[in-house]
């Protein structure tokens, strides 16, 4: 079996975020794998565990820290690495064409496993993009999988709790969730072997990526601002409660 | 040619979704005919309270057929009926709720037609194609624009306000013809919503050193259900034994970043802060005022946990509007 | 009007607080400031709380010797108050100090024995019956994974260990400060909080007391400076204070790593503080089963000294505020893999950033100063935490002596250990010591 794990190199959720230039942010920060690629590649590790004859390629698109990325994926257990190298941040629909491209050239996918989302460009789509440039059938926010043969038994979740199970035919799309597995981190020897695995780089002005029917263009970029100003809400527990209650409602409108 | 928005509604039980309204509202403001694409195929029945919002046409994607069971139909077939019935209706603009369930369906609309998709906006404004959402874990906030002859938009549940907005409003019983597959289901059910991962969760709440004991957590726990949400804690509780590490919210712990925050009887020490201070909105819930986390909140009452929270509880569950 | 105090104590920290319960147990009216909101929220509640007796100097193991029977006493120590929050716990986990080249381990067995500290030696067996997981071999010298040559295989084993039972590390650093907070307050001792000192008033050639940055005037004829990394401003606000010190004091910034056990290894209840020279780490049990990992500050590694407030502020900029460096993260994690091998490291750094208090030989400074009337227990650099009840009554003896006459500076004060029955040369701690060679200048003390 063939697959492919599509890894971002994205910002340390904890780190803080500089923005520089008004688009920009400071990336002297600690980028890492992306934490729900983390579980991508966890589920294309096990699948492999399961049939014999099978390559886990790790894919990414990205400047050339990202290749400390694809490294921990390869430390994870994928078995070599596709680096697709640019110098700016594209946008999803550029990624998706840029990652269906390279895979294409590189071989023929039975799975390509994803997360269900980059935790910086908060854009839950390139999955489905990925798949619908190559013809894929694609399911995301799985939470559970398994394997018979040429076809996937998955659970998607859709609203809270709303559960589906679908058979899904190989050649397909997964969205990973954290729900699907537990990542297993790697060793100091897994990291030491993870060193000697092959990663190929390729340019993405070198790959045909045909021309996207519209564009997503940042203009602008601010720190989403942490003004609080604590209100403290007065009287008997049930006027302070019901006072609570209507502010969370109508005002910050968080319920 | 008149500007057409499609908005794709989701469905509760027998209702419109109360969160649908807001994006009704912001779609109307837009000045174009709205069309509200419904899969349940009950359209005749959420026709007078679209209309009260604004939706001028109502369209059942399934030709208003009986039984025809939303969950049943996989994501893929229900996305190319989308698509269908928009391009048969020429609607190039689709808005809907940023649920999961309605960013997974946006997404493949936005796949299907090659369009860009901005999805959980914080702000619509279309005569300039604008947009705001979240970006790098919620700690910014991104404006852009969208070019193309399409485009779909998902907005965030509970940041645009419903406004009535009343019109006559008519059903259209469009019969999708799209054929199943490959994705086929197999079984739907509703699974337990307590499996939300502390990191993932919306809403938290969370009780620190004054919770006392473990069993004490279950007054956490039922509010946590009238919420939403899921129930988590500070070093202390963890530190001596109540709850598991896995509960542990800060700077040891995990790094959460919900949109509602509540801390009972959780001082706010810096190590704590350090794991929830991007909270979109925080409350506490404690008996000293002068705690650190009293004056790091939005929302503060000064009181017994014990007290407060099961009367949040019931007030939660209270119906509302 | 200004109040009036015997004693005001800066910093209600885990060194602050013992010296305002010794004072107060001997009658001072004593006033202990924060400018943070309670007690032991500064760089104490980011101590790794470790209690251990390895020192490089015979002083300064007795000091931490001393120093147990404190902790393993607590309530006692306490006078049996109670605290609401609850009392701190000492984790008997005993302590491995590995025999390597990273550490004169030699000197210190010399120690000791000579203060009579409890201890056995464990040759490669016992220690891998005691930690399964520890791959024994030598890794010396510390290196940095951007190293290659930190990859290279070892060439031999370590030779053993000395294994004091009696170590360990209490579980809650800060709830440690607060109990004895309230210890002192069954004494009169009186606390406050939110309270930032901007100046240190004299008056007559002495002290005369404190000024807040809300403007509020608080007199005493002795002020003791325990401000932990802000020793150094508050030295500076003191006439005379800092020109009179031939050691000084600065900031330092040091991260703490937090790492998984390896699953099949039950770390937080089975494991031992275990002090590795060899890798340049020390590490401990931490919650949710991980392993906590100190660095010993190897040569290798790059020191970075930062303004206090700007670090606390997060506002130093990337590597110099208050969050972890994936570099760090690597080197603290990889060379901890060496020792365990099966260690799985997760890509998310996860563990503490906070500053020690750091002077120029790594020795505290517990002394008067230029200044009659102002006295310091500064520059702990990392390694005092265990010390801070004796130091709290070490302090209390030397400002009761100086006030009463005692001429510090030509005659230091021998300060009795209460139960090691020891007497040591407070010259030792002096602010006008040259630099102490025997130090290791490292957090080992």
């Amino acid at each position: 079996m063939s697959i492919y794990v599509c890894v971002k190199h994205v910002p340390d959720s904890a780190a803080t975020i500089t923005i520089r230039d008004g688009r920009q942010i400071d990336e002297t920060i600690t980028f890492l794998l992306n934490p729900y690629d983390e579980n991508a590649v966890e589920a294309a590790v096990r699948q492999k565990a399961q049939e014999t004859d099978t390559e886990v390629v790790a894919v990414t698109l990205g400047k050339a820290g990202a290749e400390n990325t694809l490294r921990s994926a390869l430390a994870m257990g994928a078995d070599r690495g596709l680096h697709i190298l640019t110098a700016e941040r594209q946008d999803s629909m550029v990624t998706a064409r840029a990652l269906a491209a390279a895979i294409r050239q590189d071989g023929v996918a039975d799975i390509i496993f994803t997360g269900k989302a980059a935790i910086d460009s908060e854009g839950w789509e390139t999955q489905y993009r990925l798949a619908a440039v190559l013809d894929l059938p694609v399911v995301s926010n799985v939470t559970e999988l398994s394997r018979e043969g040429q076809a996937l038994t998955v659970v998607w979740e859709g609203d809270a709790g709303a559960l589906q199970t679908l058979k899904v035919p190989l050649p397909c799309v997964i969205g990973a969730s954290k729900a699907l597995n537990r990542p297993r981190y790697p060793t100091l020897p897994d990291i030491i072997k993870a060193r000697k695995k092959k990663i190929r780089t390729v340019d993405l002005a070198a790959l045909d990526l045909g021309r996207p029917a519209g564009v997503l263009e940042l203009l602008d970029l601010q720190p989403a601002v942490e003004n609080r100003r604590a209100k403290i809400l007065a009287g008997s527990p049930e006027v302070a409660v019901d006072e609570l209650v209507r502010l969370l409602r109508e005002e910050a409108k968080v319920i | 040619m008149t500007q057409k928005i499609a908005i794709l509604i989701e469905t509760k039980g027998a209702r419109v979704k109360p969160a649908m309204l807001g994006v009704i509202t912001a779609a109307r403001a837009q000045d174009h005919v709205l069309y509200g694409l419904v899969a349940d195929g009950a359209g005749e029945n959420h026709r007078d309270t679209l209309a009260r919002f604004g939706v001028e046409k109502t369209v059942n994607l399934w030709g208003g057929g009986a039984g025809q069971k939303p969950g049943e139909v996989a994501p893929d077939a229900l996305a190319r009926a989308v698509v269908q019935a928009l391009d048969h209706f020429q609607i190039d603009i689709v808005f809907g709720l940023a649920s999961t369930k309605g960013k997974d369906l946006l997404a493949r609309v936005a796949a299907l037609w090659d369009a860009p998709l901005a999805l959980d906006c914080l702000s619509v404004d279309l005569d300039n194609d604008i947009i705001t959402k979240t970006q790098y874990s919620g700690k910014t906030i991104a404006t852009f624009r969208l070019s193309g002859a399409r485009r779909v938009l998902g907005l965030r549940p509970k940041v645009f306000p419903a406004a009535a907005a009343p019109t006559s409003g008519e059903v259209l019983n469009w019969r999708s013809d799209v054929p199943a597959g490959p994705l086929e289901v197999l079984s739907v059910e509703s699974g337990d919503p307590d499996d939300v991962a502390l990191s993932e969760a919306d809403i938290i709440i969370a009780g620190g050193r004054a919770m006392g004991n473990g069993e004490n957590f279950q007054v956490l726990k039922a509010c946590a259900r009238a919420l939403g949400g899921v129930v988590g804690a500070s070093r202390v509780a963890v530190d001596s034994g109540w709850v598991p590490h896995t509960m542990q919210v800060g700077q040891t712990g995990t790094t959460v970043c919900p949109k509602l925050y509540i801390a009972c009887g959780i001082s706010g020490a810096v190590q704590h802060f350090a794991g929830m201070k991007t909270a979109e909105v925080i409350v506490a819930i404690n008996q000293d005022p002068d705690a650190p986390l009293m004056q790091g909140c939005d929302y503060g009452i000064v009181g017994n946990l014990f007290e407060i929270v099961p009367l949040l509880t019931k007030a939660l569950k209270a119906p509302s509007e | 009007m200004a109040e009036k105090y015997d004693a005001i104590i800066i910093g209600a920290g885990v060194i602050g607080a013992p010296i305002a319960y010794e004072l107060a147990k001997q009658g001072y009216k004593t006033l202990t400031v924060d400018k943070l909101s309670d007690a032991g929220l500064g760089s104490t509640a980011a101590s790794c709380a470790i209690i251990r007796a390895h020192y490089s100097t015979e002083d300064g193991v007795a000091f931490a010797y001393e120093g147990f029977h404190y902790w393993m006493d607590w309530e006692n120590y306490l006078g049996r108050v109670k605290d609401e929050k609850g009392l701190a716990k000492f984790m008997q986990t005993g302590s491995i100090l590995l025999k390597s080249q990273g550490h004169d381990w030699r000197k210190v067995q010399k120690h000791y024995d000579a203060v009579g500290v409890q201890y056995e030696e464990w040759d490669l067996d016992q220690i891998k019956a005691a930690a399964p997981v520890y791959e024994l071999d030598e890794f010396w010298p510390v290196r940095r994974p951007e190293d290659p040559s930190f990859f290279d295989d070892p060439a031999k084993k370590l030779e053993g260990a000395l294994f004091c039972p009696e170590g360990g590390y209490m579980s809650d650093p800060a709830l440690s400060a607060h109990n004895i907070m309230r210890a002192a307050e069954v004494h009169g001792a009186k606390f406050m909080f939110n309270a930032e000192v901007v100046d240190v008033r004299a008056a007559d050639g002495r002290v005369a007391g404190i000024t807040l940055k809300d403007g509020t005037q608080i007199d005493a004829p002795v002020v003791v400076n325990v401000a932990g990394p802000h020793s150094y401003k508050i030295n500076q606000m003191a006439p005379g204070v800092w020109e009179g010190c031939n050691i000084k004091t600065k900031a330092l910034r040091h991260e703490v790593m937090h790492c998984p056990s390896p699953e099949d290894y039950d770390y937080y209840n089975k494991g031992y503080h275990t002090s590795d020279g060899d890798i340049g780490c020390y590490y401990r049990p931490e919650l949710g089963n991980q392993f906590l990992i100190g660095s010993e500050d190897p040569d290798c590694d790059p020191q970075e000294w930062v303004d206090p407030d700007e670090f606390y502020a997060g506002q130093g900029g990337t590597g110099r505020d208050n969050q972890l460096t994936e570099a760090q993260w690597k080197a603290q994690c990889y060379r901890l893999a060496r020792r365990v091998p099966s260690l799985p490291i997760p890509n998310q750094p996860r563990g503490v950033v906070d500053l020690y208090d750091c002077s120029d030989d790594w020795i505290p400074i517990y002394d008067k100063s230029d200044l009659p009337g102002f006295y310091m227990a500064i520059g702990s650099s990392g390694n005092q935490y265990k010390n801070a009840p004796v130091a709290g009554a070490m302090m209390a003896q030397l400002i009761d002596a100086c006030e009463k006459g005692l001429d510090h500076d030509a005659q230091p004060l021998q300060f009795k250990m209460k139960y090691l029955k020891r007497s040591l040369d407070m010259g030792f701690f002096s602010r006008k010591r040259e630099i102490n060679t025997d130090s290791s200048f490292s957090v080992n003390g």
